[in-house]
């Protein structure tokens, strides 16, 4: 069930992007996409302590660093600083747009195992708003003309808490999509950050383009 | 109720009739529509089509059928018949909202049958939203609402939809308390574009509203800032610091802010310049505020780009700046005690605790200090505002500054000037006027530098003592006001003085009131002087206390009873006014209203009355009335002087002298020829042709006793014989109806006495009135006892024919009672007296017959009744007929002895003075 949920969210960007601006180009979503994985982030710092503590000790204690065991199957954020200045945007979009939509499904599950109903509600609310940055993603590449990334066969994701799982293990793979979740907000706005700077440029060009022909 | 009761009936009766007895409710027929709900203003039809079995069993068809809307059966026009079964009703626009159709059969019998009913529910489809706007309190769910539009008479969903191009989200449906609002069930993704709209519908359809597009974000109202602190800084006395908590909103948004404040005691806010605060922060400085004030701070937010809503004013912070250096010098003034003793001065030095905006913080103490030339500094430290000090005749520079825990003011310098400074150069053109609720004093600057001004003021009352309050002006003011606290309708005494380098200048003062009104009481007016066509009124003053305004005028109302008003209006610097054309003898109601700038106030009313006649009117009158008959009374005395041997010609006939006829034509025995009767036709021809002998003996002082012994006499026996004087008197004087009397009675004498008689009584007669005195009546008495035996038949007879005669006995009563009476009862009425004398009169009479009487007695009697004739005569003269004849004679004999009272010529006078009688 949850299977068909993800296979469904990874072919979400079929149907048309959010946040499109039209006639005004893809500053203004790109803005908007920034902000919103500042609020992702703003929402994430909320809703991980609540989930931690949720967790229990020893996840809830500040120092709690655990290697990264099982979940291998979430989309690492972390990445070569060379590598990623040598990302163009359209790879840079596809990456994340990408990461969103496995840790989407992955958080769903989340969702599912939360106890308290405020836990689920806060879940819920960021579901709804991870959906929103895939969507606002998928308008900025829309914007800039990128085609959205095609799910390749076999990599849709299969994470699903199996019996092999022990609850320990259960709640690692909780932290570490967390803490997944929070590095990849970060990436993000960096990224975003960096095409918004890098789309000013052009909107001063095209405004100095346009005056031209006054001379 | 009979309504009920026939349904009740009607339906009893299909039950029992209905085939099927197993079926509860088996009707005879149906309606379509079944529930039909119509748009109000169109057309609506109904069928009722009838059972087949029913038809039979009550022989009806369709034609039978009757409709009925809330119990009124609808008019047949509006019926179809459609077939044998069925029949149609329509209603073209439908109005009711909510009506009761019934299908009706009319059976056999007259007997109305329902069929069956249905209720027409009749309503609008719901018009388009508009208007849709949605909020996002931070931290809350959306909430949005919208316009619905007319009122549609249904049941009407509104349906709020929110949506994003990829994800649809859960309805909004709202409650039925509130159609036009609803909170979303989720909470809003910020940052990602949402499609939101409302669709309405009821019964009769339904309606989208416009779809609005929007970034939540762009729609919230952030929680306004929390915990708002204030703090002052020692170094800087005019900041405050503020300092806040902003929401978490802040870890995504950017915000600005609104800040404002204001002193503790003020009611307006002032607001921090908003391009100070548009941007995210949690403190700030403000600057240029009052030291050692206490202001009130509160500050709101909302999204740096102006998208989105205020938050809700924080809850208010204050904090107070701290303390500086006063900034201003005290004002500073001084009163001298006006006694001078010993060289010293009583010097009351005064000044005035510095407002809180120039204190800057709390005065601690004043120091004082006092200079005098060539000698060393006193210095005082005061906590009051006044200092009494004694200081010699010389000058003296007294200084004062007021310290707080900062620092001290500047200093303020005043010249004390010596005792023999004389003060001069005046403030001119001082004026004082109300303006916007205070009182402003405007003056000209004096041609001399002026360091400052001392504006005193005090309340003018008759009541309480001038009691002056006081404010200093820079040297540079023209105008000011008084900043104490002015009460409204009460003098105001205000005095401005120049204080110049070397002391102080001459003071001007000036009245004024704050703000006028009508004075309390009006003038009370009193008349100083009343003429016959004018009044003089006079009034008092107004005293201050009830002046309430500057008496502008006055005007004073009169009126006559009847009259009407009459309104004068009169100088208010006037006590006094005359009232002129009035009428005299006329009560006149006078009052006076005193008139300030705002208006008037009547006093008590007055009434006088005028006189009839002005002030010596009378007098002018009488007075000469007086002097003309005076002088007509001397002209007429001077004029019978100057006649007076005319008037004797007329009057008293010149009897030819015995003593110069011819004894020898004279013959005593010569009978008369004719009566001697009436004298008066006698006397004018002055022929005198019967001569009558008197015989006189020579014995001349023989009657006087005999005079004396008569009268008293008369007065005992209250005898009147003035018959015979009256008579004489009368026949001699005037002509009067007397003169009858005389000559009847004589008439009839006359035959038996010899005319001796006759001639004594003309002798008696012209004796008396020419000689009013005793002496020289009892004179001519004298020349009677000659005659004495020969009278006395005479007399007798006399009263015996009067006795029968009415007309003679009042005459004779009037005399007896003035004779008597003239002491004792002069107020008796006439009735009375006649009543006496007539009681008195029968015996009187009767002893008159018995005495002997002598003529003087009379004479003597009606010699003192003379002198009151004109008295008693105007007193007398209603008593009738015969005494108006006697009045007649009596004033005639009165003037006439007046006028020849010590005459020394007549006839026989000078026969008595000669020693009498005669005989030749």
């Amino acid at each position: 069930m949850l299977t068909c949920l993800c296979a469904v969210l990874w072919h979400l960007p079929a149907v048309p992007a959010l946040n499109r601006t039209g006639d005004l180009g893809p500053g203004p979503s790109i803005q908007k996409t920034y902000d919103l994985t500042r609020y992702l982030e703003h929402q994430l710092r909320s809703l991980a302590g609540t989930y931690l503590n949720y967790l229990g000790p020893p996840f809830n204690e500040p120092d709690f660093n655990p290697p990264r065991l099982g979940a291998e199957t979430l989309p690492r954020a972390t990445v070569d600083l060379d590598v990623w200045r040598s990302l163009d945007d359209r790879l840079r979009l596809a990456q994340n747009y990408e990461a969103y939509s496995h840790l989407l499904c992955y958080v769903r599950g989340l969702d599912r195992q939360a106890a308290t109903a405020e836990l689920r509600r806060g879940l819920g609310h960021f579901c709804t708003s991870l959906q929103g940055l895939l969507g606002s993603i998928a308008g900025v590449m829309a914007a800039l003309g990128y085609p959205l990334p095609q799910p390749l066969p076999g990599t849709e994701p299969t994470w699903a808490p199996g019996p092999a799982h022990s609850d320990f293990l259960q709640k690692m793979d909780d932290f570490w999509l967390l803490k997944e979740l929070q590095t990849w907000l970060w990436r993000s706005a960096k990224d975003f950050n960096r095409l918004k700077k890098k789309m000013q440029p052009s909107a001063a060009a095209i405004t100095l383009r346009l005056k031209a022909p006054g001379f | 109720m009979l309504t009920v009761k026939t349904w009740i009936v009607q339906v009893l009766f299909l039950l029992l009739t209905s085939e099927s007895i197993g079926e509860l409710v088996n009707p005879c027929g149906y309606i379509t529509p079944e529930s039909p709900v119509v748009q109000l203003g169109s057309n609506f039809t109904a069928v009722c089509v009838l059972k087949e079995k029913c038809m039979k069993s009550y022989h009806v068809n369709a034609s039978y059928i009757f409709w009925k809307t809330n119990h009124v059966t609808v008019p047949s026009e509006q019926y179809t018949v459609i077939n044998s079964t069925a029949s149609s009703v329509t209603f073209t626009n439908i109005s009711l909202s909510n009506t009761q159709l019934t299908c009706n059969i009319r059976t056999f019998g007259q007997i109305d049958q329902n069929v069956y009913g249905i209720r027409i529910v009749s309503g609008l489809p719901p018009e388009k939203p508009k208007n849709l706007s949605c909020i996002v309190n931070e931290g809350e769910k959306m909430r949005c609402q919208w316009d619905p539009g007319r009122e549609t008479f249904l049941d009407t969903n509104f349906t709020l939809k929110s949506e994003w191009a990829t994800e649809k989200f859960d309805d909004c449906k709202t409650k039925r308390g509130t159609p036009t609002t609803c909170t979303l069930s989720y909470f809003p993704v910020y940052f990602v574009y949402l499609e939101v709209w409302v669709e309405a519908e009821n019964a009769l359809g339904n309606v989208t509203s416009d779809h609005i597009n929007f970034d939540p974000v762009d729609k919230v109202k952030p929680n306004p800032p929390q915990n708002l602190s204030v703090s002052n800084s020692e170094e800087l006395s005019t900041i405050l610091k503020l300092t806040w908590l902003n929401s978490n909103i802040l870890d995504f948004l950017i915000l600005k802010y609104s800040i404002e404040y204001r002193t503790k005691d003020a009611s307006a806010w002032s607001q921090i310049p908003p391009e100070d605060t548009a941007s995210t922060r949690s403190s700030f400085t403000v600057q240029d505020l009052k030291p050692y004030t206490e202001y009130v701070f509160r500050i709101r937010c909302m999204k740096a780009d102006g998208k989105g809503f205020w938050s809700d004013w924080s809850e208010e912070a204050s904090g107070v700046t701290y303390e500086a250096r006063p900034s201003k010098a005290p004002s500073f003034w001084y009163k001298i005690d006006k006694s001078h003793s010993h060289g010293t001065r009583s010097v009351q030095l005064i000044w005035k605790a510095l407002p809180l905006a120039e204190a800057n913080g709390r005065i601690l103490d004043y120091e004082v200090t006092l200079t005098r030339w060539k000698s060393r500094l006193q210095n005082y430290t005061v906590n009051d505002t006044k200092l009494k000090v004694n200081l010699t005749s010389d000058r003296y520079i007294a200084s004062l500054t007021a310290r707080n825990t900062v620092g001290r003011s500047d200093t303020s310098v005043l010249t004390i000037p010596a005792y023999d400074f004389q003060a001069t150069h005046p403030v001119t053109d001082l004026k004082a006027f109300p303006k916007d609720n205070v009182l402003w004093v405007e003056w000209t600057a004096p041609g001399k530098p002026v360091i400052k001004y001392i504006v005193e003021w005090c309340v003018l009352s008759d009541r309480a003592p001038c009691i002056p309050d006081w404010q200093q002006e820079d040297g540079a003011v023209r105008s000011t006001y008084l900043k104490g606290d002015l009460e409204e309708s009460k003098c105001y005494l205000l005095t401005v003085t120049p204080v110049y380098a070397d002391g102080p200048g001459s003071p001007a003062s000036v009245k004024a009131y704050l703000k006028q009104a009508p004075p309390s009481r009006g003038p009370t007016v009193r008349t100083k002087k009343v003429g016959k066509n004018e009044a003089v009124l006079e009034w008092d003053q107004l005293p201050v206390d009830v002046q309430n305004g500057f008496i502008r005028n006055y005007t004073i109302f009169y009126r006559t009873i009847i009259g009407n008003e009459t309104a004068v209006n009169v100088d208010s610097s006037h006590t006094e006014y005359t009232l002129s054309s009035l009428t005299s003898d006329t009560l006149y109601m006078v009052r006076m209203a005193a008139f300030t700038d705002e208006g008037g106030k009547d006093g008590p009313e007055f009434t006088f009355t005028t006189p009839k006649f002005a002030q010596g009117e009378i007098e002018a009158i009488v007075v000469p009335v007086c002097l003309a008959f005076l002088l007509i009374t001397l002209l007429g005395v001077l004029f019978c002087f100057n006649k007076r041997d005319l008037i004797k010609k007329h009057i008293w006939p010149n009897v030819p002298d015995p003593s110069k006829s011819h004894i020898a034509q004279w013959s005593p025995h010569t009978p008369p020829r004719h009566n001697f009767n009436p004298k008066e036709q006698m006397y004018p021809d002055g022929n005198f042709t019967d001569v009558s002998v008197v015989e006189i003996e020579p014995n001349d002082k023989k009657p006087f006793p005999e005079d004396l012994k008569s009268l008293d006499l008369f007065k005992k026996e209250k005898i009147s014989t003035e018959g015979h004087s009256s008579g004489i008197g009368g026949s001699s004087c005037m002509s009067s109806s007397r003169p009858s009397i005389s000559s009847s009675d004589e008439n009839e004498s006359a035959q038996n006495t010899a005319s001796t008689v006759q001639y004594s009584t003309v002798v008696h007669s012209g004796y008396r009135h020419q000689v009013p005195s005793v002496q020289v009546f009892s004179r001519s008495e004298s020349t009677q006892p000659l005659l004495d035996s020969e009278e006395r038949p005479e007399d007798l007879q006399l009263v015996d024919n009067v006795d029968g005669s009415d007309s003679v006995l009042p005459r004779q009563q009037y005399f007896k009672q003035n004779c008597n009476q003239l002491e004792t009862s002069p107020d008796m009425s006439q009735f009375e007296r006649s009543k006496q004398v007539s009681s008195v009169s029968e015996e009187d009479f009767v002893r008159l017959q018995q005495q002997q009487i002598s003529d003087p007695i009379p004479q003597s009697c009606g010699s003192g009744q003379m002198k009151m004739f004109p008295e008693v005569s105007s007193a007398d003269a209603f008593t009738g007929p015969v005494t108006e004849g006697q009045v007649e004679n009596f004033e005639a004999v009165g003037i006439e002895a007046m006028v020849d009272e010590g005459m020394p010529k007549s006839y026989l006078p000078q026969t008595v003075r000669r020693g009498g009688y005669i005989p030749q």
